[in-house]
């Protein structure tokens, strides 16, 4: 079976862990992100009819107190690059953050998650903004953890993508 | 081609050179470099045709296989010749089975028995183990503490008699974290080997991080309660050993040499790796050889010893059960059969209930208690329980017993039974006698009665004066009634005698008759002989009343000579045939009295 290695990027708190909690096998407890950063879950997805494995490193959210460690990038085949749609400066920081995993990492098949899809009352992302970014080449889906809407496709285009690799 | 350069040489020389000069040149040229020419035309010659080339190296194949194999440990010839063979196998099995199967026929039996003594020697091994584990202290010790920590108790008995053991061992792919492969030892839980890969190498990235470890620095062991993480990493792969116990330290070299093996060989498939694990499955066998384990204590003759003697002791508890049950049970059937030997008591039927017998039947209120009985046997009293219903009995002992209830026999007779007849034997009074006739016949179970050995006390005191009257001999002269002279003491004291008696007898209720018996010696005639001696009992009758005894307690007759005192042979005995005797008889004087 064919396995990748995929990140979970994004600000502190806009729902990444969320959005794994329930959709992913999990087998080693939250105290990890806090301890060194990072915890390592497991999904499988189908793309054209095979099986992959995507082992998904679960990069605790950036603040003022954690750098992310970028050579818990390294190897990685794609990755998620999760924003929470009611908050418009975790896009900023993830733009940034984009940057430096670029940097590090080079060019890999990401998707731009805009979490929280289910809150659309307090939306806060410009749809002028959202068409830009998608014209400039970004894949974005939007999610919701709460309701697990998109949440499996999320994963699949990734996979897809990396596939085409 | 040696040809061909030699008459190439002197078309080419021809446009250049005169002639004369030529020729000699080309005669020098050929004494120099001919033989050297000829030979590089055969090694040319050699190289390019294939045939030849087969023909060398065929010449030399097997010595250079065996000169690679002796060169060193490495198995890369085996390595490199194993698929072919493998192909070669399979390609042989497929045309025809028959030959290989021929081949292998020798060596498949031996083969076959060895997997099975192996086999049968884990088993005996494990069952050792489990016997001497179960039975020992330290083995009760193990098994509180399963039960105290709830972990299963083999996993306590492996902790504790383990020095150590490989239980897992991953191969992961460095740049990735992706497993590669992971193998694990039977019946030992796993996680999720993609996840745990990814873990690890987290862990290790963290640690280089944090600790600004230089680059080829790295975490290499890692402690988790009873387990400790080997990690050894490579330039693009990383060997992680999960190990219960603490392993030796030349484990280490080990693995080193084992990722060194794995570097090599799959050397482009690390460096191509794409997230396809598929090229790794044959660093299986690889692997595998790294889950190694050492027991505390290696297997020592003296376990089958400490199991022999707990299979001997668990024998003699059974023996000795096995005995003390037997024992028991004929314990039981002794009872039993005494209690069916009891008069008075029948059981129908017994049955065994939660250890206890229950016991039916029928009891004569005069039979023995058989709780009693059971005590006495020995047997706890509460290991049976008696439902008999009364009844009565004709079982001898028990009519006897009846018998004796219901007479209260005096003192001096006994009582006995025998098929319904009540034999009564001993002394009584007439009063107790007459009770006995009265009442013996109404008793349950006794059809008849037997006194004929049953006397009357009375008649017995009677008895001595009775015998000293009977014994007296009153003696006549020959063809006389009269006493002889000298007889008048005798007749005296029987007079005396007489009275007393029937005086005696008379207050005991008795009426006494005195038969007077007259006898005569064979001298004379017959008749006279008769007349003679009723004359001569009439005389003492007549005496006795004058002395003062009743008419009505004496009667006479006369015998003769039939009934002689004494044979006729000398003068003494015929003198006591001369003479009067007595009896005397007692009858009750009235039942009404």
């Amino acid at each position: 079976m064919l396995q990748k290695k995929i990140c979970m990027l994004g600000s502190f708190s806009v729902g990444k862990t969320s959005l794994v909690r329930r959709f992913v096998e999990s087998i080693f407890s939250e105290a990890y992100h806090t301890s060194i950063g990072v915890k390592v879950d497991k999904k499988v997805v189908r793309v054209d009819d095979e099986d992959v494995t995507l082992v998904l490193w679960d990069i605790h959210g950036e603040d003022v107190y954690q750098k992310i460690r970028m050579s818990y990038l390294r190897g990685m085949s794609g990755y998620l690059l999760v924003v929470d749609g009611t908050r418009n400066p975790t896009l900023d920081d993830a733009l940034a953050l984009n940057e430096r995993v670029i940097q590090e990492a080079g060019k890999v098949p990401a998707i731009l998650v805009f979490n929280k899809s289910d809150l659309l009352d307090k939306w806060e992302i410009d749809p002028a903004r959202e068409s830009g970014l998608a014209e400039a080449g970004w894949n974005i889906l939007r999610a919701s953890a709460k309701t697990g809407d998109s949440v499996e496709k999320v994963f699949s285009q990734l996979a897809a993508a990396m596939l085409v690799e | 081609m040696a040809d061909q350069a030699h008459r190439r040489a002197p078309t080419g020389q021809a446009q250049e050179n005169p002639p004369g000069n030529n020729h000699a040149y080309e005669e020098l040229r050929h004494l120099i470099i001919a033989p050297e020419q000829e030979e590089l035309a055969d090694i040319q010659e050699r190289l390019d045709d294939r045939a030849r080339r087969t023909q060398d190296v065929s010449s030399v194949v097997a010595e250079a296989i065996i000169m690679r194999r002796d060169q060193r440990g490495e198995p890369t010839l085996a390595q490199a010749l194993a698929p072919s063979v493998q192909e070669t196998l399979r390609e042989s099995v497929r045309r025809d089975p028959h030959p290989l199967a021929d081949a292998l026929f020798p060596v498949m039996g031996p083969a076959i028995r060895k997997s099975i003594s192996e086999a049968l020697r884990g088993m005996l091994e494990s069952f050792n183990q489990a016997l001497e584990h179960s039975l020992s202290a330290r083995g009760v010790q193990w098994r509180l503490e399963a039960f105290r920590t709830g972990k299963p108790f083999a996993e306590i008995v492996l902790m504790h008699s383990l020095l150590f053991r490989v239980e897992q061992v991953f191969l992961i792919h460095r740049h990735t974290g992706l497993a590669l492969n992971h193998v694990v030892v039977r019946s030992v839980p796993t996680q999720d080997a993609s996840m745990v890969a990814g873990m690890l190498s987290a862990i290790q990235q963290f640690v280089r991080d944090s600790f600004d470890s230089k680059k080829e620095e790295s975490l290499d062991s890692l402690n988790v309660g009873e387990l400790e993480v080997w990690i050894e990493e490579g330039p693009d792969a990383v060997l992680a050993a999960v190990i219960r116990g603490h392993a030796p330290a030349d484990y280490r070299l080990t693995m080193k040499e084992a990722l060194e093996e794995i570097q090599r060989r799959y050397s482009s498939a690390l460096e191509n790796f794409k997230g396809d694990a598929t090229p790794f499955l044959s660093a299986e066998e690889l692997l595998s050889r790294l889950l190694a384990a050492q027991h505390r204590e290696p297997p020592q003759a003296r376990k089958p010893r400490a199991a022999l003697a707990a299979m001997a002791i668990i024998l003699l508890v059974m023996v000795g059960w096995a005995a003390y049950s037997t024992y028991r049970l004929w314990e039981w059937r002794q009872f039993l059969h005494a209690v069916r030997g009891q008069p008075g008591i029948v059981v129908i039927s017994y049955d065994r209930e939660g250890g206890r017998y229950h016991i039916q039947g029928f009891k004569d209120p005069l039979a023995a208690d058989p709780n009693a009985l059971l005590a006495e046997a020995g047997l706890d009293p509460k290991s049976a329980e008696f439902d008999l219903a009364p009844y009565y009995s004709l079982d001898d002992a028990i009519v006897a017993l009846r018998a004796r209830q219901l007479l209260h026999p005096p003192e001096g007779v006994t009582l006995s039974e025998n098929h319904g007849e009540l034999r009564v034997e001993g002394t009584a009074s007439p009063q107790w006698i007459s009770l006995v006739q009265e009442r013996a016949r109404y008793i349950a179970g006794v059809t008849s009665v037997d006194t004929s050995r049953l006397h009357n006390s009375h008649l017995l005191q009677l008895d001595s004066a009775k015998s000293a009257i009977e014994s007296t001999i009153l003696l006549f002269p020959i063809g006389r009634a009269e006493l002889e002279p000298g007889q008048g003491d005798s007749i005296v004291q029987t007079e005396k005698q007489v009275r007393d008696i029937v005086a005696q007898a008379s207050r005991l209720g008795e009426q006494t008759t005195v038969e007077l018996t007259g006898h005569s010696d064979s001298t004379g005639i017959e008749g006279t002989n008769m007349l003679l001696s009723q004359e001569r009992a009439d005389a003492i009758r007549a005496i006795l009343i004058r002395g003062g005894v009743q008419a009505a307690n004496l009667r006479t007759r006369g015998v003769g000579t039939t009934q002689p005192l004494r044979p006729e042979d000398t003068e003494e005995n015929r003198r006591l045939n001369r003479s009067v005797t007595c009896r005397i008889t007692f009858t009750p004087v009235s039942s009404g009295n």
